[in-house]
């Protein structure tokens, strides 16, 4: 059940916005994941399409919390994530990312109380269609009760 | 068709410790300036622990190794991951995971895991599924 006060957030759409992963960008991933790129391939590591949407979309980590009035040097934390990869991905190549909040949901643990914040975003190839889509969550903790 | 079976465990991937370092040069990749991941003293103010703690997309990185190496030439196709707690720099995390199921598909065959990450000595930092295409 959405957090009484930000229904009005729901279905909002983030900025829409563009990426183009450099190639060399790649290989920073792989040598941050300890695993070498394939040499002389274009193709992405399956990451790249979740960081494709993070950076390609207009909305910075720290806009997405604003949505929640959260702000970003309290800490968000990743919740979940979801990417489903329609189709191989490749660095040099221009991607549309649109994307829309889902929810905000305030959470009760054993330590603390906290916000999910979810969204969707998709990565739009040249062509039109879906290159990849992404629903994500952070969890934003709060420091006391509400 | 996979070389695995239903049920079959995957080999591991295992990580001797968490780069610090490295989480600086993702905080770039994912134009990400929260300071959890890159300023262990912000870490304790926050009470999160005493030390810089990686991004979960990294996590998730690790494990999606895993796959990687377990089903050469695969390519995974969709990727879903709960963060259960926190990897900090200096950790040792080990990838790990099974096959759930297998199916036909038109590019060849869908095998469906499950897949974790685990901190040392026994507590999981992420539980992912995944389904990884093997071309026919």
């Amino acid at each position: 059940m959405t957090l009484e006060g930000y229904e009005r957030i729901v279905g909002a759409p983030l900025v829409p916005g563009s990426i183009v992963i450099p190639l060399a960008e790649r290989d920073e991933l792989a040598s941050v994941l300890g695993r070498p790129a394939p040499a002389g391939e274009t193709e992405l590591h399956p990451l790249h399409a979740y960081i494709a949407m993070q950076r390609g979309i207009g909305s910075s980590i720290a806009d997405l919390c604003a949505f929640a009035d959260f702000d970003i040097d309290d800490g968000p934390l990743m919740g979940s994530l979801q990417v489903d990869i329609h189709q191989p991905l490749h660095a040099e190549v221009e991607y549309r990312v649109e994307g829309e909040v889902v929810d905000l949901v305030r959470k009760s643990g054993k330590r603390m109380t906290f916000d999910l914040f979810t969204y969707r975003e998709r990565l739009i190839a040249p062509d039109g269609t879906d290159a990849a889509t992404a629903t994500n969550s952070f969890v934003l903790p709060r420091k006391e009760q509400e | 068709m996979s070389d695995y079976a239903v049920g079959d465990a995957l080999p591991e991937l295992h990580i001797a410790s968490v780069s610090a370092e490295a989480m600086k040069v993702m905080a770039v990749i994912l134009d990400d300036p929260n300071i959890i991941h890159l300023d262990a003293e912000a870490v304790k103010a926050l009470g999160l622990g005493d030390r810089v703690i990686n991004q979960g997309p990294s996590n998730s990185g690790y494990v999606m190794n895993m796959l990687l190496d377990a089903f050469p030439g695969g390519r995974i196709t969709s990727f879903g991951a709960r963060f259960l707690s926190n990897v900090l720099g200096g950790d040792a995390v080990t990838a790990s995971g099974r096959v759930d199921g297998m199916e036909r598909s038109d590019g060849g065959t869908l095998v469906h895991c499950t897949a974790w990450l685990t901190v040392d000595p026994d507590r999981r930092a992420l539980e992912a599924t995944a389904t990884v295409l093997i071309p026919s």
